[in-house]
């Protein structure tokens, strides 16, 4: 038989006051398995938690209820003053009778009040005496971290946590890291170059001995769960022996054939052996074997000549590595909307119709024209320039429905940019609304109109048309109610910033969700920025949306934060209210796997000594489960539960209604 | 012979004749026959941009349902403007079962948005292929400059037509090409000629249309082509004030793509109705030994 | 049974219902109604759950066999699961097990599902006050008591 102790609470009169928690107790102590029950004014007090600490040990209770306010607020409180006087703390349990009943039925003669109190209380008491003890569950964290990409967010998360004392291996999908950051000429709002700043953390990142940097590499699948990953990551074969090649760029000098550079976004070519910027980190070439002819023709092999190491491998294979981590970063980044969809502008039809990220290369003093403003198709310098906003951005019937957040200002910066370097230039731009909002930013814009003399007009482009060697720019000026017609040297539209491609699939391998831009979601916009609802999966960077330097790299270290916050220690502790199989009924329907929000259930196979397989039947991972029970009602066997609202609890309760 | 369910409209059967006749001709010399409905009336002549203004669905929603009743499955259209009324008043019948429910209330007669609405130049381009038209071509138009001219109503709004890109289309071009022309792209090809304005304000019209001729003939256009009945009214109708308002212009013919694919296909002149344009093209093709 | 005991002494027929809720959502919209002191009717009693993807429809039949009158579900709205999918699972269930509760012979009038969130105190108030009334008019639900005592006996 049980031996349940039952304490009603008065709070002062906040209950008292609808409630006779006098008879309230006192029917409790009616029913079978309660040894002790009274009321108490204030049970959450120290006299009231001591009363219970006491009344534990005198009656040798197994079980507790408090009826009081709502286990949202107090059952922590109670939990903790069981578990001090050695009850195990999920033995000690909460009926609602303050917010559920006192607080919202005002009858004073406490008639609705006590019946209703009453039956909160029995229920409770049912489900109480079916409560098994549960035990803290301990999961073992291995302390590495995993940062999926090598932008400026991903680095930066790299650094602080190489920085927090734990091992990082970062895995970069293109030759160098950088990402899209080392294409940027100079940076908003303070206009330092974006490669002097950059640089030096990508320097630091190849020196850390903490960080184990796997660029040309991907993540191809991560198993597991917070604290014990298993992840996958192909190695892309670079035909470059990475230990042996010296980064001398011997075999780029004498490389006879090219191809267009994915660095320089097409406006010049690179070599086909080649590294995508001269500070690349690791400064390791790979060979581009498409455009190869040693590998399409068997033909060249200049490289391999030339090179003193002898560090070319044209026989190189991807390999793939296995790496255990406890936590893992995400920060894939962005891409720019392909221009292509908005053919009213003529990008791809006209040469000098070009994109932002294409105008930041042309101002980058280590881009294909050496910083000078000069239009790709005739290399003449642009007197007049005509900056188009908003292309894909706020535009749900072509683009998307959300602002791009950093259009406005970089526009604002080349419009400066080109003005400082051709001073009889005018810049034009069309916008839609100008979100400048952050430090010193309105001020920028302000600076690039008043000072840098750029030309605003509030209004869409309707049209853009060549003429005469001229990109003639067809638009509305809602400001000034008029049509205007600009004939230009060259276009830059501010296309959208756009989630990478690819990125759903990746969320699907490491089990995380995104929306439908293909966004990683937080978990929760506000208050859990980083996390995801995967535990132990942090987000960095525009891989959840268009964001500016500075917060990719607030994000970097915010995630890098929440990991070392993890690694803290050797194992974690977590709730034991998590599902459990009962092997011998379950019956592999395997419904419970598909219905798992978590992936927490897989398929097990039982084998004897022997290793034959003896049956199958479905396993909870502790370390992954929420507790949400969706499983536990699926199950047509009834194999599983979920503990702390057992089916045999949960009928307690519905019988003593 | 593949038979294609027709709808003229009633432009077709008026001033824009040669419209009709030269693509009649054109088919059977491609090997398909059109089939006229046996039953229609005028399509509404505009879709109604307010949207509950359902009344102006009935119209088009009947023609519909008839060729739905005569059993094709698809109908066609030559002239633009009935091609954007039909195909986007069938779109809503499919898409919005209220406003469907609201028009059969009118027309006393339930029609689902099942068939497909479709354009003589789907056919070429789709169903015959431009390859195919090429072998075809007896008469190869070599040499002469033509520009397409698409206007608005082919092609937009884009989700709804769906026929080419709105923003630079090339169908017709590709068309022209088959024919052994050379095609002359500029800026102004699916820029609006005025349209129904050529009724109250033709000075609106003669500028607009005055925009397309010079920037077709800027181009160095000798020719243009189009679908549209309207489109091919207000561009000839206004050349005579461009030509006296812009120094240095030549006229420029302006005719339905079906007369040119009749001319190459070897089609009498006669029967493609050249003499009812204004401008005529004959001095055109003599000039270039067609 | 006291309450009913009571409820035959006033003469007047009170319904009881019993709602499911989800522990993230609904239970604390209806906190909030108490923190924030509304009214309302004094009829249901609230069985929490981690989530409405828990809730067995055998736990709605048991209900009623038990003496409710009434039975609500009520979860977090779609889209707002703390476990990203819970309510979804509930929601399909809950089409697939509308119509096998008809069959077994219990008015949808007396089934209801709904979604509360944490801060609408108001809705769950309507809610309650609107089951109570609509269930009231129904009158007691009998067909099942006898069940139980079948079973019991």
């Amino acid at each position: 038989m049980a031996r349940i102790g039952v304490f009603v609470c008065q709070c002062g009169n906040n209950i008292e006051g609808t409630v006779d928690t006098k008879k309230v107790a006192e029917e409790a102590q009616k029913l079978p398995g309660v040894v002790y029950s009274r009321n108490y004014k204030f049970m959450c007090s120290s006299p009231g938690q001591e009363m219970l600490k006491e009344a534990i040990k005198k009656h040798r209770l197994d079980g507790v209820l408090v009826s009081a306010c709502s286990p949202h607020m107090h059952e922590k409180t109670f939990r903790k003053a069981s578990d001090a006087a050695g009850l195990n703390p999920f033995r000690c349990e909460m009926a609602n009778i303050r917010e559920q009943c006192s607080w919202v039925h005002h009858d004073r003669t406490k008639k609705t009040g006590t019946v209703k109190g009453n039956d909160l209380t029995r229920m409770a008491i049912e489900r109480l005496k079916r409560n098994r003890p549960l035990k803290k569950i301990n999961i073992p964290v291995t302390r590495r971290a995993l940062v999926i990409g090598g932008g400026i967010a991903g680095i930066q998360a790299a650094l602080d946590i190489a920085e927090g004392g734990r091992e990082v291996i970062l895995v970069e999908r293109e030759p160098s890291i950088g990402g899209n950051m080392a294409r940027l000429s100079e940076t908003f709002p303070t206009m330092d170059c974006s490669q002097c700043i950059l640089t030096p953390k990508m320097v630091e990142v190849e020196l850390n001995e903490k960080i184990k940097l796997y660029a040309y590499s991907e993540v191809e699948k991560v198993d597991g769960y917070i604290g014990n990953f298993t992840v996958r990551i192909r190695r892309k074969a670079k035909y470059v022996d990475e230990d042996l090649c010296t980064g001398c760029g011997e075999c780029i000098e004498k490389c006879p054939f090219k191809a267009g550079s994915e660095f320089e976004l097409g406006l010049t070519s690179r070599k086909v052996i080649y590294t995508p910027f001269p500070q690349s980190v690791p400064n390791i070439p790979v060979i581009d074997a498409p455009n190869c002819p040693k590998f399409q023709k068997d033909k060249c092999g200049a490289c391999a000549v030339v090179c003193g190491p002898k560090a070319i491998d044209f026989k190189q294979k991807d390999t793939v590595v296995e790496e255990k981590v406890g936590a893992v970063v995400v920060a894939t980044g962005y891409q720019m909307m392909p221009n292509e969809r908005f053919g009213e502008y003529g990008y791809g039809r006209f040469k000098d119709v070009i994109s932002g990220m294409q105008f930041e290369r042309l101002a980058s003093s280590s881009g294909p024209t050496g910083g000078e403003i000069r239009r790709p198709s005739d290399g003449k310098v642009p007197e007049t320039v005509v900056f188009i906003q908003c292309v894909g951005s706020r535009d749900e019937a072509k683009g998307v429905s959300y602002c791009s957040k950093v259009c406005c200002m970089y526009t604002a910066k080349h419009t400066m940019l080109f003005r400082h370097k051709v001073k009889s230039g005018q810049a034009y731009v069309f916008y839609m609304d100008i979100r400048a909002g952050g430090k010193r930013y309105e001020e920028f814009v302000r600076k690039a109109i008043e000072k840098d003399g750029a030309m605003y007009l509030r209004g869409r482009v309707s049209r853009v048309y060549e003429k005469d060697g001229k990109v003639v720019v067809c638009g509305a000026d809602t400001l000034s109610n008029s049509q205007v017609e600009i004939e230009a040297d060259m276009v830059v539209l501010a296309t959208a910033v756009v989630s990478r491609k690819g990125s759903d699939g990746l969320a699907r391998t490491i089990g995380i969700g995104s929306d439908r831009h293909g966004f990683y979601n937080e978990y929760h916009p506000k208050l859990k920025p980083v996390e995801t609802v995967n535990a132990g999966i942090y987000l960095a960077g525009a891989c959840m949306g268009p964001m500016d330097i500075p917060e990719s790299v607030n994000m970097g270290s915010a995630a890098a934060g929440k990991v070392l916050g993890l690694f803290s220690s050797e194992e974690m502790a977590r709730e034991p209210i998590v599902a459990n199989v009962n092997e011998r009924v379950c019956n592999a329907c395997w419904d419970c796997v598909v219905a798992c929000p978590y992936s927490a259930i897989e398929r097990f196979t039982v084998k004897n000594g022997q290793g034959d397989v003896m049956g199958m039947h479905a396993k909870v991972n502790e370390g992954v489960c929420q507790g949400c029970g969706v499983c536990v009602a699926a199950c047509r066997s009834k194999a599983i539960d979920l503990a702390g609202y057992t089916d045999e609890q949960v009928f307690a309760a519905i019988n003593a209604f | 012979m593949m038979k294609i369910p027709y709808y003229p409209g009633c432009t077709l059967n008026t001033v824009a004749k040669g419209l009709d006749t030269s693509a009649r001709e054109s088919a059977a010399a491609l090997g398909f026959e059109m089939e006229e409905l046996k039953g229609w009336n005028c399509c509404g002549a505009a879709f109604p941009l307010t949207p509950d203004n359902l009344i102006g669905l009935t119209a088009p929603a009947k023609v519909l349902l008839n060729a739905k009743k005569e059993g094709g499955g698809s109908v066609m259209t030559l002239c633009s403007v009935c091609y954007n009324v039909l195909k986007r008043t069938n779109r809503v019948l499919r898409d919005d079962k209220e406003k469907r429910s609201i028009v059969t209330g009118f027309i006393e007669e339930d029609y689902d948005g099942s068939i497909d609405v479709i354009h003589y130049l789907e056919v070429l381009r789709d169903r015959v292929g431009f390859e195919k038209i090429k072998e075809a071509v007896k008469r190869p138009l070599k040499g002469i400059r033509a520009g397409a001219y698409y206007g608005c109503m082919l092609l937009r709004p884009f989700k709804e037509m769906g026929i080419d890109d709105h923003e630079a289309p090339t169908i017709m071009e590709g068309l022209l090409r088959a024919l052994g022309c050379e095609a002359v792209d500029f800026p102004d090809k699916a820029e609006c000629c005025g349209a129904h304005l050529a009724m109250t304000r033709t000075d609106i019209v003669e500028r607009l249309s005055g925009n397309v001729m010079r920037s077709a003939a800027g181009r160095g256009a000798e020719l243009i082509v189009t679908s549209c009945p309207l489109c091919q009214y207000n561009l000839e109708k206004s050349q005579k004030k461009t030509l006296e308002e812009t120094p240095g212009y030549r006229e420029v013919p302006v005719v339905y793509f079906t007369q040119l694919l009749g001319l190459a296909l070897g089609q009498d002149e006669d029967t493609l109705g050249l003499g009812k344009n204004l401008w005529d093209i004959r001095p055109l093709l003599k000039s270039k030994g067609v | 049974m006291s309450e009913h005991a009571q409820y035959e002494q006033t003469g007047a027929f009170e319904p009881k219902i019993m709602a499911f809720v989800c522990n993230w959502c609904t239970y604390a919209g209806a906190d909030l109604a108490g923190t924030s002191r509304l009214e309302y009717r004094p009829n249901v009693r609230i069985i929490k759950l981690p989530c409405t993807g828990r809730i067995d429809p055998l736990f709605i039949i048991k209900a009623f066999e038990n003496g409710a009158d009434g039975v609500l579900v009520s979860g977090c709205h779609p889209g707002d699961c703390h476990y990203t999918t819970g309510n979804y699972h509930a929601r399909r269930r809950w089409i697939a097990f509308k119509s096998l509760m008809e069959f077994t012979g219990i008015d949808m009038r007396r089934l209801h599902f709904s979604w509360v969130s944490a801060s609408e105190a108001i809705k769950w108030v309507d809610l309650i006050n609107g089951i109570t009334e609509e269930v009231k008019i129904l009158g007691p639900f009998v067909e099942y008591k006898g069940l139980k005592g079948e079973e019991n006996g």
